[in-house]
């Protein structure tokens, strides 16, 4: 079991530093970036823009940086100068990235000029490295700098402003979904072939076939757009509190940011992810309860007396929920990139948002930071989910 | 005692049962599933209607009726022509633009479909049937790749390649080909390629691993050994005996795959990463409409609606489709 689990928990770092790895390579190679910008207004010829100027802007960037070099700074803030080992410098004079590349324009196969770096005219060395502004690495909890979205802010202070945002969202729905989801499955499929069956079965096929982005719409519409213009109460739709104060007919004022205008506020997007989530889970319960009441072990319990809430509740369910285990931990790190789309829909202000606006916005770190903690999520999830499914399940055996 | 009857007369009188061949016996039952069978019905209607896209409509997808921004349904332009739906934010025939999306977005998941299954069907025939290091390596990067996150790692892989569209080199051919399907001239056309690339990149993966586990049970059974012993070829016995038998669950999952290809290229186009603007698909007309939301909804409602059929009607005929080729698949 130990020997297994640190396997394991090598496997998975394996896997996070991999992903990052990965994507950052892929965003690296992404245009747009903070230079963009700077390279249309230096064409324009309005503003004098010095080569030094554009080195420096680079600089701040760290974009003259060898991706590795740059790379290994993000992950985990080295190197940060020449090695010093016993009073003597070593690498100082190692080439580390370039100041002033010399670009070239070429037409590509489409017949549009594109700007290549053909050359460097000044190397960035090592020694060069001491004294610039560094991130501990993402791997020490420094995320390092935000480009775009809050220019020059640490990320991690965007992440934190959004991050309960999603949490309250994703919070509210899981355990709505639990405490709604898994009776719901249960009772079908103990009244199997019931009418409750039949169109519980539908509407739950019907719910996991329905993209999350139209039933958001269609929810806005229904609740919020039709009551509005009819002059009946209505859910607010979008954002996660309003601007200014509002009346609603029947409820009355509602103050900006109290606590009454944020619970509206949450009541269609919650409504949306917890009704799709509900369709899916608890067809799994169906399933895996079903399957369950035609064991010998559950046949056994009726025979020797027991009553049918005891059969089902303590014989049936508890065996039931051992593969939705599985499910229920995946989700949450599921849920954030299911939050993505609800997000956006709603315009809640989450990390889900976040990492649309900043991929959207060439503002790569905070992308790549969110990115990297949905990772670690994911691996952590998948790891918890073994060792309770052994926990719990003492047939299956780790190794 | 007198012979009576001639032998072929007495056959006659047997009991005969009709023949049935095993197409005919899963047609049978497919046929008892009501839905999907209305399913089938709809989607067949909705495939006959983007065919015809160029004849029933009268505008072409970027044709700007300049000034009539979101006209009324009904509306008869200067030329005679009829706005069935209306024009949206920029003055285009919406009714023209939906039919046309609906070819764009149904192209984009069967190419999508067409692609992840056969990459899936012969990495996973391959991984199962082989064992050993080949499906240690293919297996553990499949699992690999599906531990991370599917829907942000989409987003960034889809962001980047429509900011590079030169980074993956696409054969003219296969442009002008998909051009011709999606009537699209091939520089548009590439950017609906790409986003097949990218779903069928990350879709292959759980067919993949459904395949593998199917050629796993299939490679012990008894006629894989009869074939082995009249000296039948590796290769051979993969492509006559693994992946004819192994249909049956991927067909399903095909048919799975296509209602959540269409979905996910909805999706992609709606939070920005799809398919962009001047090429219409359901995802991003729904996506650029949204914002119409409070006086116009019809805008953003109507190509959500094909979305959603398309959506439970994929997913009802492979249920039924999974009634059909094997009862004990069923949940």
């Amino acid at each position: 079991m130990t020997a297994y689990l640190i396997r394991r928990v090598l496997q998975s770092i394996l896997v996070v530093l991999i992903s990052a790895v990965a994507t950052y390579v892929l965003l690296s190679f992404a245009p747009g970036g903070p230079l963009a910008g700077l390279r249309q207004i230096q064409q324009s010829g309005r503003f004098q823009i010095t080569e030094d100027d554009i080195a420096r802007i680079r600089a701040s960037f760290e974009l003259d940086l060898n991706l590795w070099v740059r790379f290994s700074r993000w992950l985990v803030g080295v190197p940060t100068g020449p090695v010093t080992i016993g009073g003597k410098e070593y690498f100082a004079d190692m080439v580390v990235g370039c100041r002033k590349p010399i670009e070239a324009e070429v037409i590509n196969s489409d017949g549009v000029p594109e700007i290549l770096v053909v050359g460097c005219k000044e190397s960035v060395y090592m020694k060069d490295l001491v004294g610039r502004r560094t991130s501990r690495g993402i791997l020490f909890g420094d995320f390092g700098l935000s480009w775009r979205i809050l220019r020059d802010r640490p990320v991690s202070d965007l992440i934190e402003s959004r991050l309960s945002k999603t949490l309250q969202l994703i919070g509210l729905e899981t355990l709505l979904s639990l405490v709604i989801g898994i009776p719901l499955g249960i009772y079908s499929a103990v009244r199997q072939y019931s009418t409750f069956d039949y169109i519980f079965t539908t509407l739950a096929f019907m719910g996991s076939a329905m993209p999350s982005f139209f039933f958001g719409l269609i929810l806005i519409l229904l609740f919020s757009i039709i009551p509005k213009g009819a002059g009946l109460p209505y859910i607010p739709a979008g954002l996660s509190e309003s601007v200014r104060d509002y009346t609603i007919p029947m409820i009355g004022d509602v103050v900006a940011g109290s606590f009454k205008d944020r619970t509206l506020h949450m009541i269609l997007p919650v409504t949306v992810l917890t009704l799709i989530n509900i369709a899916g889970w608890s067809r799994f319960i169906r399933a895996s309860m079903l399957d369950v009441l035609r064991q010998d072990y559950v046949r056994t319990a009726r025979a020797k007396g027991l009553r049918e809430v005891t059969v089902i509740m303590k014989h049936a369910l508890r065996n039931a929920l051992i593969p939705f285990i599985t499910i229920v931990v995946f989700t949450i790190p599921g849920l954030f990139s299911g939050a993505i789309i609800t997000e956006s829909i709603f315009a809640w202000p989450g990390m889900g948002r976040l990492y649309i606006l900043a991929l959207g916005d060439y503002d790569y770190p905070v992308a790549m930071a969110i990115f990297f903690i949905l990772a670690v999520l994911t691996v952590i999830a998948t790891l918890l989910r073994d060792i309770i499914y052994t926990l719990v399940d003492p047939r299956i055996r780790l190794s | 005692m007198t012979v009576s009857a001639p032998i072929d007369k007495l056959e006659v009188e047997a009991i005969t049962i009709e023949e049935r061949s095993p197409f005919q016996v899963v047609l049978r039952r497919f046929m008892r599933h009501r839905l999907a069978m209305i399913s089938m019905a709809v989607m067949i209607i909705i495939f006959a209607i983007t065919i015809l896209a160029p004849y029933i409509t009268s505008y072409k997808v970027d044709e700007i009726n300049v000034n009539n921004y979101f006209v009324p349904f009904g509306t008869v332009d200067p030329d005679g022509r009829v706005h069935y739906m209306g024009t949206d934010n920029i003055g285009r025939d919406y009714y023209s633009r939906i039919i046309y999306a609906g070819r764009i977005s149904l192209t984009v998941a069967l190419l999508s479909v067409l692609i992840s299954e056969t990459i899936g069907i012969f990495v996973g025939a391959v991984s199962g049937f082989y064992g050993s290091w080949v499906d240690a390596i293919l297996m553990r990067f499949v699992e690999f790749m599906l531990t991370v996150p599917t829907l942000p790692l989409l987003l960034i892989i889809s962001s980047m390649l429509l900011r590079n569209e030169d980074l993956i080199p696409i054969p003219e051919a296969v442009l002008n080909f998909v051009g011709k399907i999606m009537l699209l001239n091939p520089r548009d056309a590439r950017n609906a390629v790409l986003i097949v690339v990218v779903l069928a990149g990350f879709g292959w993966l759980s067919s993949a691993q459904l395949m593998r586990g199917t050629v796993l049970s299939l490679r012990e059974q008894t006629f894989v050994e009869a074939s082995r012993s009249l000296g039948a070829t590796n290769i051979w016995i993969i492509m006559k005996h693994m992946i004819p038998n192994a249909m049956a669950p991927i067909i399903v999952d095909a048919s799975l795959a296509l209602a959540g290809y269409v979905v996910a290229e909805a999706a992609l186009a709606f939070l920005g990463f799809g398919i962009q603007d001047p090429v219409p698909t359901w995802g991003n007309m729904l996506s650029a409409t949204q914002t119409y939301m409070f006086d116009k909804p019809w805008l953003p409602l109507l190509p959500g609606i094909p979305i959603f059929i398309c959506s439970l009607a994929f997913n009802y005929i492979g249920d039924g489709l999974r009634d059909a080729l094997d009862p004990r698949l069923k949940l």
